[in-house]
């Protein structure tokens, strides 16, 4: 199966811009470097032998969707060990280096409660936020790498935000009206 | 639509129906997520900007949730760029129709 090296390639044009965002969500689905790689690494291997029957339209869905089931698929074969550690959203940003500034120290507290809210979702929730607003997803791809409706995506959205407004609000750092 | 349809009426019924264009804080609040991950038309986005200066209480909410948004993106943690290289030379060479595993 010899390909020309014109650099033309249909896998050359769709599939390797989405490199950095692949790596993206593969480190959100599995929170760990190493295995985010050798995902995207078989997410590659799959494209490109599925890249025949591709149509060309939204690469990035299809190949969301070619990751997701790779992640799938890799689980099934491992102990269920690999859980995401939920600390570490948090210790990379509490060793972020404060600044002196009374209002970055007050930003700071706030930044850190907002990652702190985001680790104690329930994952459903989680992900949908980790995908959408730290990932940059839009509400269609998330909805690929997850499998469900986009209004689903929607619904989970929202709502994990509302419960990260909450606890700020409960931590008095969310802007108050006083009316 | 029979939704906006299901809306005026309900509206109606309890005597909220906007006089102007202007939203009310329920229109505002059922809209305001879409309208902060920019999913609305301009038409509506300007009414609901119009609310947001308008009413403190709506404007407030919706400091709190780009708030929290402009974080997440903040701390979008970093892909390691060797790790992006890696990859991408993987993928060249499957596209050259290489054993992709040896460098
Ligand atoms: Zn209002």
């Amino acid at each position: 199966m010899q390909r020309p090296a014109t650099g033309d390639t249909a896998f050359e044009r769709f599939v390797l811009p989405e490199i950095e965002v692949l790596l993206r969500v593969a480190n959100s689905l599995t929170r760990n470097h190493a295995e985010a790689e050798d995902l995207v690494q078989d997410t590659l291997i799959r494209a490109y032998r599925g890249i025949d029957g591709f149509d060309g339209r939204h690469p990035r869905a299809w190949l969301l969707t070619i990751l997701r089931n790779t992640h799938i698929n890799r689980n099934r074969r491992r102990r269920p060990e690999l859980l995401r550690d939920p600390d570490a959203a948090f210790d990379r940003l509490a060793a972020a280096p404060s600044d002196d500034e009374a209002d970055a120290t007050v930003d700071h507290e706030l930044d850190v409660e907002i990652v702190r809210a985001l680790d104690e979702l329930d994952d459903r929730f989680r992900r949908v936020i980790e995908l959408v607003d730290v990932d940059g997803l839009s509400y269609a791809e998330a909805a690929e790498v997850l499998a469900v409706p986009v209004g689903t995506v929607m619904s989970r959205l929202h709502r994990a935000r509302s419960r990260i407004r909450d606890r700020l609000d409960r931590a008095g750092l969310a802007p108050r009206s006083h009316m | 639509m029979p939704g906006n349809h299901v809306k005026a009426w309900i509206m109606k019924l309890f005597g909220r129906a906007p006089a102007t264009d202007a939203m009310d804080c329920h229109e505002v609040g059922a809209l305001l997520q879409h309208y902060l991950d920019g999913h609305i038309d301009a038409e509506r986005a300007r009414r609901i900007e119009e609310h947001l200066d308008d009413c403190r209480r709506c404007g407030m909410e919706a400091e709190t949730y780009e708030r929290i948004k402009v974080t997440l993106a903040a701390h979008r943690p970093e892909v390691p760029p060797e790790s992006v290289e890696r990859l991408r030379a993987f993928g060249e060479r499957l596209a050259r129709g290489e054993d992709p595993s040896t460098p």
